[in-house]
């Protein structure tokens, strides 16, 4: 009767994992200087963009260490839907619904994927999009959100070619192309054709890397940096 | 718990793995081993102009292979000038030697575009090459000690003038100043036609310009294509090349930097590019023209012989080496250094062409070894010079192995001589190659030839000796010809009879003292009043140094290390010693310097110089050389008084 007073005991108590990210991330400091944060680069696949009815079916990611890529730390696994007849219809091509019929569910990967970003950095091509639909899944699964902040590379890609243009040019965003194999070509990264979210995230990872030096390059040092960079746009080489 | 994965599918990342895959040696390692190794790798961004590497500095902790991107190899001297070393991009490795000597990086390394490097740990490409014999055999013959020290050394202390200008030429050459006369032809011209204007002017591509308006040039034609597109698809040849050409054709700005166009060949894949200069394509640059530019970097050279796999592919290398050559005069290096290196070459394309003449024919049915004789023997070539060669094998146990032996290396023999002459070292008029079958014998026939000439000495025997004792192990079972010298320097054991000769012969040659009166030179003939620099010069130091070095049992053949030793085990005096090394390589380098201006002015090089032609220091120099002869002759008429 009197927990009903308590805030907190409203909802179900958080998973410890999710108490354990949150504490992560309790006293954030973003003014070290790059290399010594931990970024996991991320990829899902969903059946489509609906967050009510869409589901995660894959989930891909690689870990970025003293600014290195480490293809030593990966995650790849497929994740079986709940509505494996309503994802037949929608299925991205390169996954079989045989795949998807054998791999554990939600219920299982998510609580494996959360260990696995530990207290790394979230980074992601259209970050928001794999976020919200891992959020949505955490908070039903495991009763709360992440913590970790994230950093989209769509964005890196705007700060980077405003930058190069100066604050005074305004670029047509009509004429430019913020898809990754696109910008993957523009900067001439090695480039490949990806077969699954490892992959995509693998090349997420390649194109972080490269704002990521290409900023410090320019002088912006710490993640505040970067970030207040992000927000003001007005930083030149 | 950093993998993840229900072993439905792969855990290492494809991509990691194809890449590893398409490198060498990595390309020979099973699939296991790869998914392991990609595990194990980061991946880097280096952004242009990063310093990777700090010659003499930085610690290995990984092995770089470069994904995509390119850096630069230079060293830096004393004076802070630099020296371009190398260019390496995609596929190419950084850090190997130091990993595998232990010792910091030797070159300075820094990113000339936007660079992504695998980056292997060191213990694991030790491992891999403690482990894996392809992983050995590549890397470590690759660094032939030899030729990374004593270059470099060379380039840090012997440089006379310090020309860091010639060696960027990459950075300050631009391709409008490389451009050859423009060859084109019309798009309606027929493709035999066009193959007949290519052997005309002697170039490997043509422009193609519209079939109306000369001035609008619509695609390029290739040896390639006629390769490709005609020969092998059986194409008409009267089809006019429109048909086979490529279009549209790629340009660059005349005022390109080398450097530049050569990346984007290596981007695009595409060895031909149109050159335009306001607004009309002036001509076609390929990466032959710019790689020509680059012969100056042996190492480059080396790299290729080395990863060559047909012995078709090593024809055009070996006609590198004069360019090669060419880069080392430029640096101001010593002309023993410079006649170690084309040995050096040499040997590389000899061993590589052997190997895969082993490769197509089978195992030789007992061990063998390439004998190098004459100057390539004593390491003195300067360009091309004549085959001097042979086989010694090791003695058969019994008759079907005798008949085996003899049949097998005969047709190495021919095989070999043929594809040296394609290489382009002439044949040996006097027939002293493997492939004649006195010199393609078993070790205890030519224990026998060599105890016979030392016995009776007569002219020919004498002329034999001064051939044969030079010889070395070029290639193959270097014991078998270490136990050659030994039992030669064991006949030689008082025969004083034949050295006595042999030192006569030597001081036959007049010495060209009185060279500025009157010129000692031919009298006659093509080359009148022209110095024989390598006979009246240079052969008398080698003479003298071959009989000394016989008397005393030594193993060298070079003549500079003969005279070394000697002079280190007392036979001549330390003063007599600098002297005719000086003397000696001073005139080796007239020589080559003379052999260099002559190729470059589309000559074949010979040793007749002509002392018009010489600056007054020159001819003084040349003047002192040729008196420490008259003190080599007298140290001889000491020994072997009379002769």
């Amino acid at each position: 009767m009197f927990n009903l007073l308590k805030p907190g005991t409203w909802f179900a108590s958080p998973d410890p994992l999710i108490l354990r990210n949150r504490e992560f991330f309790r006293d954030f400091d973003q003014s070290k200087p790059l290399s010594e944060y931990t970024f996991v680069v991320c990829d899902t696949e969903l059946t489509g963009f609906d967050r009510k009815h869409d589901e995660i079916i894959s989930i891909g990611a690689v870990v970025i260490r003293d600014l290195q890529i480490d293809l030593g730390s990966l995650f790849s696994q497929y994740v079986k839907p709940r509505n494996l007849k309503h994802t037949e219809a929608t299925l991205i091509h390169r996954i079989t619904p045989e795949q998807l019929a054998d791999a554990p569910s939600l219920e299982e990967v998510l609580p494996e994927f959360v260990e696995f970003i530990g207290n790394g950095l979230m980074v992601g091509h259209f970050v928001e999009l794999d976020l919200g639909f891992l959020n949505t899944a955490s908070r039903k699964l495991l009763g709360g959100t992440l913590a970790n902040p994230a950093i989209d590379t769509i964005r890196m890609a705007r700060r980077y070619r405003q930058m190069l243009l100066g604050p005074f040019c305004e670029e047509d965003e009509h004429s430019v192309s913020y898809v990754l194999e696109d910008l993957a070509r523009e900067y001439h990264l090695p480039s490949f054709k990806p077969h699954d979210a490892l992959e995509d995230a693998i090349q997420t990872a390649y194109l972080f890397l490269y704002f990521l030096k290409k900023f410090r390059k320019g002088g912006l040092l710490t993640l505040k940096d970067i970030y207040q960079a992000g927000r003001v746009g007005s930083l030149r080489y | 718990m950093a993998i993840k994965g229900n072993d439905v599918h792969v855990v290492a990342p494809e991509v990691a793995i194809s890449f590893l895959k398409g490198i060498m040696p990595f390309d020979t390692l099973d699939e296991k081993t790869l998914r392991n190794l990609a595990l194990n790798c980061r991946i880097d961004f280096f952004p242009k102009g990063t310093r990777i590497l700090t010659a003499g500095t930085t610690e290995l902790t990984h092995l770089y292979l470069i994904q995509r991107g390119g850096v630069k190899a230079f060293i830096e001297n004393d004076n802070g000038v630099i020296t371009l070393k190398d260019f390496r991009g995609e596929g190419a490795y950084i850090g190997a030697l130091g990993i595998i000597r232990g010792t910091p990086a030797n070159l300075n390394i820094e990113t000339v575009e936007d660079t992504f490097c695998y980056l292997l740990p060191r213990e694991i490409f030790l491992a891999l090459i403690e482990k894996q014999a392809s992983f050995a055999h590549f890397y470590l013959k690759s660094f032939s000690e030899k030729v990374v020290t004593t270059a470099y050394k060379e380039l840090r202390h012997h440089k006379v003038a310090p020309r860091s200008s010639d060696d960027l030429y990459l950075f300050s050459i631009r391709v409008g100043d490389l451009v050859k006369t423009m060859r084109k032809v019309a798009a309606s011209l027929t493709i035999q036609r066009a193959a007949a204007f290519m052997s005309e002017y002697q170039v490997g591509c043509l422009l193609v310009h519209d079939a109306v308006d000369a001035e609008k040039i619509v695609g390029i034609i290739t040896d390639r294509d006629l390769r490709n597109k005609v020969v092998a698809a059986g194409l008409d040849f009267n089809q006019p090349v429109v048909t086979i050409m490529n279009s549209p054709v790629l340009t660059v700005l005349s005022q390109s930097l080398c450097f530049d166009v050569l990346l984007k060949m290596m981007t695009t894949g595409i060895h031909h590019l149109a050159v335009e200069h306001g607004g009309r394509i002036i001509g076609v640059i390929t990466s032959h023209d710019i790689m020509l530019l680059q012969g100056h970097s042996p190492y480059y050279l080396l790299k290729e012989i080395r990863v060559e796999h047909q012995i078709v592919g090593l024809y055009p290398l070996a006609q590198k080496i004069p360019e090669v050559i060419r880069g080392l005069i430029g640096e101001g290096a010593k002309a023993g250094n410079i006649t170690q290196m084309i040995a050096i070459l040499n040997d590389h394309i000899l061993g590589r062409m052997l190997t895969l003449l082993e490769n197509e024919l089978g195992p030789p049915p007992v061990p063998y070894c390439w004998l190098l004789m004459g100057s390539e023997g004593r390491r003195e070539q300067t360009f091309k010079t004549d085959q001097d060669n042979a086989i010694l094998y090791a003695d058969p146990e019994d008759e079907p192995q005798r008949q085996a032996a003899e049949l097998y290396f005969k047709s190495f023999a021919a095989k070999a001589i043929d594809h040296l002459v394609n290489c382009g070292y002439p044949l040996c008029p006097g027939e002293i190659m493997a492939i004649n079958p006195r010199w393609c014998q078993p070790l205890s026939v030519w224990k026998q030839y060599f105890d016979r000439w030392v016995a009776a000495p007569e002219p020919q025997e004498l002329l034999n000796a001064t051939i044969f004792f030079d010889f070395r192990c070029g290639f193959g079972k270097e014991q078998l010809a270490d136990n050659l010298r030994d039992h030669l320097n064991r006949s030689m054991k008082g025969q004083d009879l034949f050295l006595f000769h042999l030192a006569r012969q030597c001081t036959e040659t007049r010495v060209p003292l009185s060279f500025f009166k009157n010129f000692i030179v031919e009298r006659d003939g093509q080359h009148k009043n022209r110095l024989d620099i390598k006979r009246q010069g240079l052969t008398p130091f080698v003479d003298f140094a071959r009989v000394l070095a016989l008397k005393s049992g030594l193993k060298e053949t070079n003549t500079l290390a003969r005279l070394k030793v000697l002079m280190a085990a007392g036979e001549i005096q330390t003063d007599l010693w600098s002297a005719a090394s000086e003397a000696y390589e001073l005139q080796m380098q007239q020589r080559l310097v003379h052999q260099l201006k002559q190729i470059e002015a589309g000559i074949l090089p010979d040793n007749y110089i002509d002392p018009a032609d010489l600056s007054d220091l020159e001819r003084r120099m040349l003047k002192d050389a040729f008196a420490v002869i008259e003190r080599l002759y007298s140290v001889l008429n000491r020994l072997y008084p009379g002769a």
